[in-house]
């Protein structure tokens, strides 16, 4: 390699790098800008207070007061009136003293509090009691200190230097130049004390000499040349795909960690997790119980799909029987189900299976039976929403059934026929072996779709009775929304979902292939 | 190709000038209103806005499902609107979440006597007041008046009436049992609560055990059917099916126009010989703790809450207002709808608005529907359940 390609090789090497390390150093910036900026603020406010109770200013830049006790209104307690001790006497507070009310009110409630105030304008607010008053003081809005432009540049020419350095002496010395050249791109960080991103950039730095060691960097490089155009075609596909499910995926994740209470996120570590897969100290039977969940989910599962590909194959079958009439009809009628929205049909098979006057019930009477409750015990519950699922789930198997059907040669029937095979072995020999490598997708993809059928269980059953009907999709939701916003458990609920359909995936796939491998 | 790329690049960068566009001037208020409801605030806000050019009220119309999540989660992120309206039961937790704003500064005792107390006093919280009052909600007796001649007093009146629907296939009347909303007026009756007076659950007692058998006999006997909701009741009554059902003032929109009907209090609940008194709501317009111009929102508060604004709502809208002098308004006054509503609330319950309801809502409608259904004995299954809210809190 000539010294003007080891040259280029190691400025691509320091780029790549360099890109990434800046970013990290950013983000440092940002946080500890933020954190620094917090705490000055912060100790303004504080100082302040302290003045003003010593009977002092309030610091300078920084808005303080001694705001009197309330009188409340003798009707309307919650109504308080206020003033302010001004150095000529008290005073009414004015219209724009609002927060100087709001501050004072929330001391009478919570006691002492320095904090910055929520509205992105980086003010920082004390309040603290007084003799006889309360101090109060806030400090003017702020702007953070700008991005360090000039010393990034530097940096960044300082590495730029070694690394070009260090390939002009080539061999050892190349790999040492970058390895030194990423590294001063740490050196502000350290002076932030920014631990984690100097830690990172100089991995970063490791990393890269060691791929280069490994001729790593070089196979990546002509990769992305050689494969440029498809690349950029993909682009707008993986940017979009990385807003769209890749970034709302990763949130979901790390929201499990956290448990969440009036807008605050608190860290707690598995603590979600670890209460929901002890179901949360409750018995097994009890239909909040994790594992009861689960096993509501799997059974649901089951019968679902069952059903879907039975009702679904058998029409197939008749379906593309030559001798029937107005076949384009019935397919159309058929696939009508699956064309519908299927919340509509939820809720459509909901009134029907309402108590009163739905329909399956009056149906039920009209053939002389007595109508059943249907979402008052588990059976029947449970019944109606696999009923209802099915309905919307059979169209699907019964198109991918009749594609497979189709492509199956009439010469095997014939053959079969001319040796005698009965109908039941010429389906159970050449039709069902031939379904197969349709079906298994289609089962692998309808059981999934099936496990988390948000709409069918929350529209039809609703969870009832008692919660006793929810999977573990539904149950995720409740805990969201309906037992006090508790997000980090739902969070955590959903990661559990993804990794048991992980699982299934995984091996449920490896199932059906090795199935395939022995027919 | 490179005029497509120019361009795309073009329109990228009139996207990114239209986002960080500086906001608008004005005002922004969430509602839920439909029909007439949403008719009478669009009135108010036509006449604030032709007032106030400066400073425009935009109304934003949203599905009721979910509208409270939707505040929840916008307001505390920067997106929210400025002022939205909702009924109290959500505020504690909202003004513990930092959702809203306090007001109070903006409210002298003129201001709030424009209100009558019952209504005020249910927006204030933690000493704190949140909002303004913009009407009143409570469940009364809507029955037809060509099935009963006069409005059924007791509730043996009501039972009474059972045999003759029975032969028109129907019942004496209907309202939504497996609800806590619709169970509240037999537990308040029965002298149960869900909350005492110090604000902890006091969900399991004798009282609210002997209301969910009288809810449940009531069922048993043929007298209401079970499971019933909104869409239900209203095709019963409309088909005669029913003689009466108990619901809320959005029932008037559901029923048929031919079918000739009134309203009156609620029965007196004949075991007890008190009437049933349900849960009231008072809907009113809160202020974002997020809202830019606090001043100038709360001036819009003040105005769709003004006397006139009531009037305004009470006759386009037939809204049960809380503003005292509202009723010096002769039409307003004449309304026998609105009377028998004003009637109502006066021997109603409040809503209590503690975060801790929100978690008692379903598990409560779960534990009336077994109860209801047979599968389990009053007093065993509010034992349970309060247990089981204990738990969750």
């Amino acid at each position: 390699m000539t010294t003007a390609d080891l040259l280029r090789r190691q400025l691509r090497d320091f780029a790549a790098a360099a890109v990434v390390a800046v970013l990290f150093a950013s983000c440092a910036f940002v946080a500890v800008r933020n954190s620094d900026l917090a705490e000055h603020q912060l100790d303004l406010a504080s100082r302040s207070v302290d003045q003003l109770i010593a009977g002092g200013e309030a610091l300078p830049t920084v808005t303080g007061a001694l705001v009197a006790p309330a009188t409340p209104s003798v009707a309307h307690p919650y109504l308080r009136h206020r003033q302010l001790r001004t150095p000529s006497g008290w005073r009414d507070l004015q219209p724009s003293e609002k927060w100087m009310y709001d501050a004072v009110t929330r001391f009478d409630r919570e006691g002492a509090f320095t904090e910055l105030v929520p509205d992105g304008t980086g003010r920082a607010i004390a309040v603290r009691a007084a003799e006889e008053t309360t101090a109060i003081a806030i400090t003017s809005p702020t702007t953070p200190a700008p991005y360090p432009l000039l010393v990034m540049i530097g940096v960044l020419g300082l590495g730029l230097a070694l690394t070009a350095a260090g390939s002009l002496l080539g061999g050892r010395g190349a790999n040492l130049g970058a390895l030194a050249g990423i590294a001063a791109l740490a050196v502000p960080t350290a002076l932030w004390h920014a631990w984690i991103a100097t830690t990172a950039i100089a991995l970063v730095a490791a990393g890269v000499t060691l791929a280069q060691h490994a001729r790593l960097t070089d196979r990546l490089s002509d990769g992305l040349v050689r494969h440029r155009t498809a690349l950029g075609f993909l682009m707008p596909a993986m940017l979009a795909m990385f807003v769209l499910v890749a970034a709302p995926f990763l949130i979901g994740i790390v929201l499990g960690f956290y448990d969440h209470s009036h807008n605050t996120w608190t860290f707690v570590g598995l603590s979600n997790f670890g209460e929901i897969l002890s179901g949360g100290g409750k018995q097994l039977d009890d239909p909040l119980n994790f594992w009861f969940i689960l096993g509501v989910t799997v059974l649901w599962t089951l019968a679902n799909v069952l059903l879907h590909v039975t009702i679904g194959v058998a029409l197939a079958l008749v379906l593309s029987r030559t001798w029937l009439r107005g076949k384009g009809i019935f397919r159309m009628l058929l696939i009508l189900p699956w064309a519908i929205p299927n919340y509509i049909t939820a809720l459509m098979w909901h009134g029907m299976f309402q108590g009163e006057y739905g329909a399956v019930n009056s149906i039920l009477h009209h053939a002389g039976l007595s109508g059943v409750s249907w979402f008052s015990s588990w059976a029947t519950a449970f019944s109606a929403n696999v009923i209802t699922n099915t309905w919307l789930g059979f169209p699907f198997m019964m198109v991918v059934a009749l594609g497979a059907l189709e492509s199956i040669p009439k010469e095997l029937y014939e053959a079969a026929s001319v040796d005698g095979a009965s109908a039941w072995q010429r389906f159970r020999h050449i039709t069902l072996p031939h379904l197969r490598p349709a079906l298994g997708p289609a089962v692998a993809l309808g059981s999934i779709w099936t496990f988390n059928m948000f709409n069918v269980i929350f529209l039809v059953s609703g969870g009832a009775p008692g919660g006793s009907t929810n999977i573990l999709v539904t149950d995720a939701f409740r805990w969201a929304f309906e037992r006090g916003e508790r997000y980090g458990m739902a969070a955590a609920e959903a990661t559990i979902i993804f990794l048991i359909l992980l699982l299934w995936t995984v091996f449920g796939n490896r199932i059906v292939k090795s199935k395939d491998a022995d027919a | 190709m490179k005029a497509v790329a120019a361009l795309a690049l073009l329109t990228l960068a009139a996207c990114i000038v239209a986002c960080t566009d500086a906001p608008k001037p004005g005002i922004t208020l969430w509602h839920s209103y439909s029909g007439a409801e949403r008719t009478a605030l669009e009135t108010s806000a036509a006449h604030w806005n032709t007032d106030h050019p400066d400073l425009p009220l935009m109304l934003v119309a949203m599905p009721h499902d979910g509208f409270a999540d939707k505040v929840t989660s916008a307001i505390p992120g920067g997106n929210g609107p400025d002022l939205f309206i909702y009924a109290h039961d959500r505020v504690g937790a909202w003004a513990e979440a930092g959702v809203l704003e306090p007001i109070e500064f903006y409210v002298d005792d003129a201001r709030a006597d424009r209100f009558s107390a019952d209504a005020i006093d249910r927006l204030a919280y933690h000493g704190s007041l949140w909002g303004l009052p913009l009407t009143q909600k409570a469940l009364v007796l809507y029955y037809r008046t060509d099935l009963v001649a006069t409005a059924p007093a007791t509730t043996d009146d009501l039972v009474k009436l059972a045999p003759k629907m029975k032969e028109r296939d129907g019942f004496a009347f209907a309202y939504s049992n497996v609800d806590l909303y619709g169970h509240a007026p037999w537990l308040h009756a029965f002298g149960g609560t869900v909350m005492d007076d110090t604000g902890t659950l006091a969900i399991a007692s004798p009282e609210a055990a002997n209301a969910m058998a009288f809810a449940r006999d009531l069922v048993a006997t043929g007298v209401v059917p079970a499971n019933a909701d909104n869409p239900l009741e209203a095709s019963l009554f409309n088909a005669g099916r029913v003689a009466a059902v108990m619901s809320g003032p959005w029932f008037a929109t559901d029923i048929r126009k031919d079918v000739p009907w009134a309203v009156a209090t609620l029965p007196i609940v004949s075991p007890t010989g008190r009437p049933a008194a349900p849960y009231f709501s008072t809907e009113g317009v809160l202020m974002s703790a997020r809202a830019r111009d606090k001043d100038a929102a709360f001036a819009v508060m003040d105005a769709l809450t003004s006397d006139a604004a009531a009037v305004t709502r009470a006759q386009i809208a037939r809204q049960v207002v809380p503003n005292v002098h509202a009723w010096d308004d002769a039409k307003v006054a004449a309304d026998p709808f609105l009377r028998v509503f004003r009637a109502q609330i006066a021997q109603s319950v409040p809503m209590p608005k503690t975060p801790v309801m929100r978690m008692v809502w379903t598990p409560y409608a779960d534990a009336l529907g077994e109860v209801i259904s047979g599968r389990a004995e009053p007093g065993a299954k509010l034992n349970a359940l309060q247990d089981a809210i204990q738990k969750l809190k």
